[in-house]
């Protein structure tokens, strides 16, 4: 006689106060009963920060099973974010990089072709005070920094105790982040800004009709509904 | 009617629950349409604490674009009741109206049919009618019920811990008013949205913590939000002795008055260290107008306990580095509430936050959550104060001010040490095959 067993059990989620039952598979891996949490109570916002916690305040594993992470039935898990601010410290851009930053791109790429700058300003804060224009190939479907130039800049910048905070490049078009833009940003690191201006950055001296997005923990690239949830202009 | 800017963060964590095609302009003004009508009579105004609980649940509900109306007696403050100014109570108050933010009002009551009400103890209710609840509690805890649950008792002490507790939870269901009449993402919202019959806090605390605090040196890391709040309820308890600094080098903005307690419209463009030093009374502060770190040699020396409320993951790893005596780290998230000590030794806040997520989205806020954040972390301080700091399995608390009526709103927990703890701390390094001393 074959006799089948049943291994599911259910483990209670508690998310915003409100506790749910979940029925678990020990096979099943972490990362799908988290997905499954996030689901179950309807988390939309910022849900690829969230992590299911023990009551010891350890993280389960997302890279084991149920049974891996050794979850008992009826055991409580917390779902919350692992990372928790106090709020966000918006880039403050000097008064004058803007218009360089139009400036620059205007001269450079005289209605005819793309341009790019990079925004920077002291590793220890969030200040940006200076336009860096590269040495660069450019056309109008694009450019290309060079690469010495590059390397150049990089030991500039350590040498003075800088970063590089945002990259603002121009469009022909429309303004949006295209395939290569989201693969070959200057720096790969989650925080870091990007910024397309369309029309060769011809028109008003404003990030009105930019493109602004953020890249995220996860390598991909966020757009934001406006430069002010991330830039204050001074 | 103007306000979105300083609404903008409280309209975006409105967006957790509510209908994607429900725009911005609805929720600011559905926020500002709110008539909440305050009530009390005079023996629950004539203490502290209940004068207190009125001024914190005005300014909280004020700093949401809501409009205040008061029915309550004239007195005057017992103490003073910063930001507000003013000897006379309903006048400290009214003075407040669009000072927090604009179209914000605070007047005497007027209206007789009000969205909701809230009634201080035992006060009557003389006939209003609307969704009503009554704020009560003690020197230590809060409680609200809705009007008919229970017997409140009128406000009759000094110690306003309670009365400031009972506040945020009051706040609390007036937001969820709103929220509940507006198109919401579905019917599963509602069991976070929900009316509270009723709810108390008393901050899982089991001993007698004394009424008289010297809480010594204090060192708090940034200016904003949680800050703010921790120093407003710090600089409304009597009898307190505190010194301290206080660094931050950021200006206050429109988009900080939904949460800032300390602030003003007319503070906007100034620095927020020279703000609350300027508006505590008794809690005495020395304004630093730089960002913590940097260089800057008053960061080289700590005082012995420390409050962070700064704004990244970093900041923080960077003060614990400094091996402060102790330290109390407040955070909010949506809706929630992270808050943490840190003895010398103990797991460290990198124990805690482990990662740094440097999103640059603008943080959704809500003026009762960080009011929350602020009630932990002063808890938490006047623990440490009175020698009865917290057991090692409440070292974390994470809580979800939205359903305080909820068992599970209050999550306790110890600090787990983690060997790939960003600061290093001695308790992680413990847990490596090194000697945690030599490493």
């Amino acid at each position: 006689m074959n006799v089948t067993v049943e291994k599911k059990f259910a483990v209670d989620v508690v998310y915003n106060g409100v506790s749910k039952s979940l029925q678990v598979n020990p096979e099943e891996r972490v990362t799908a009963l988290l997905q499954r949490a996030i689901a179950l109570f309807g988390v939309t916002q910022n849900a690829h920060l969230l992590s299911l916690f023990r009551e010891d305040g350890t993280v389960v594993d997302e890279s084991q099973s149920v049974e891996q992470a050794g979850l008992r039935p009826g055991q409580e898990l917390l779902l919350r974010p692992n990372v928790v601010r106090g709020g966000f410290e918006r880039l403050k851009v000097a008064g004058d990089v803007l218009p360089a930053t139009f400036k620059v791109l205007r001269d450079c790429g005289r209605s005819e072709c793309e341009c790019a700058v990079y925004w920077t300003g002291p590793s220890h804060d969030g200040a940006v005070d200076n336009v860096e224009h590269p040495v660069h190939t450019r056309s109008a479907i694009g450019y290309e920094v060079e690469n010495g130039w590059l390397t150049d800049f990089w030991k500039r910048l350590a040498a003075a105790k800088r970063s590089v905070k945002a990259q603002i490049h121009t469009h022909p078009g429309e303004a949006f982040h295209s395939a290569s833009d989201d693969r070959w940003p200057i720096v790969s690191q989650a925080g870091f800004i990007s910024i397309v201006l369309p029309h060769f950055a011809i028109g008003r001296t404003s990030l009105e009709n930019a493109w602004v997005g953020v890249m995220l923990r996860d390598g991909h690239w966020k757009r934001l509904a406006s430069a002010s949830e991330v830039l204050v202009m001074s | 009617m103007n306000g979105s800017e300083e609404l903008a963060r409280t309209v975006l964590l409105c967006r957790d629950y509510v209908a994607d095609d429900v725009a911005d302009d609805e929720i600011c003004e559905r926020l500002q349409s709110q008539r909440i009508l305050c009530i009390s009579d005079i023996r629950n105004l004539s203490s502290h604490a209940g004068q207190t609980a009125l001024v914190t649940l005005v300014s909280l509900l004020s700093r949401m674009g809501m409009q205040v109306e008061l029915d309550i007696p004239d007195i005057d403050l017992v103490l003073p009741q910063p930001p507000l100014v003013g000897s006379s109570l309903p006048n400290a108050l009214m003075g407040g109206s669009e000072a927090f933010v604009r179209g914000a009002t605070i007047n005497a009551c007027t209206d007789a049919s009000p969205d909701v009400i809230f009634a201080l103890g035992d006060s009557p209710l003389k006939g209003y009618r609307a969704p009503c609840w009554r704020l009560a509690g003690d020197e230590w805890s809060g409680r609200i019920a809705s009007h008919g649950v229970g017997l409140p008792r009128s406000w009759a002490f000094e110690f306003p811990m309670g009365s400031m507790a009972s506040a945020a939870l009051a706040a609390t269901e007036a937001f969820k008013v709103m929220l509940r009449g507006l198109r919401l993402r579905g019917k599963w919202v509602h069991e976070f949205v929900q009316p509270s019959r009723s709810a108390g806090w008393d901050f899982g605390s089991r001993e007698a913590l004394g009424m008289e605090f010297d809480l010594g040196a204090i060192d708090f890391i940034s200016a904003g939000a949680i800050s703010q709040a921790a120093l407003y309820i710090l600089d409304r308890i009597p009898r307190i002795h505190m010194r301290g600094r206080i660094f931050d080098n950021d200006t206050t903005a429109l988009s900080n008055l939904n949460r800032n307690m300390l602030s003003l419209q007319e503070d906007v463009g100034c620095a927020k260290v020279e703000i609350v030093a300027r508006r505590c009374g008794q809690v005495v502060l020395e304004p630093i107008a730089a960002r913590y770190g940097n260089g800057n040699p008053e960061c080289e020396l700590l005082a012995p306990r420390v409050v962070v409320g700064v704004d990244d993951v970093p900041s923080r790893w960077e003060v614990q580095r400094r091996g402060p005596m102790w330290l109390v780290v407040g955070g909010t998230s949506h809706f929630n509430v992270s808050s943490s000590a840190h003895r010398l030794g103990e797991p460290c806040s990198g124990c805690l936050h482990p990662v740094d997520e440097p999103g640059p989205d603008v943080i959704p806020t809500v003026s009762f959550v960080s009011f929350w954040a602020g009630l932990a972390t002063v808890m938490r301080l006047l623990q440490e104060a009175a020698g009865k700091p917290y057991s090692q399995g409440r070292q974390h608390l994470w809580l979800s001010p939205l359903r305080m009526d909820l068992p599970k709103a209050a999550i306790w927990s110890p600090v787990p040490a983690r060997k790939d703890c960003p600061v290093r701390c001695f308790a992680s390094r413990s847990l490596m095959d090194i000697d945690p001393i030599a490493a």
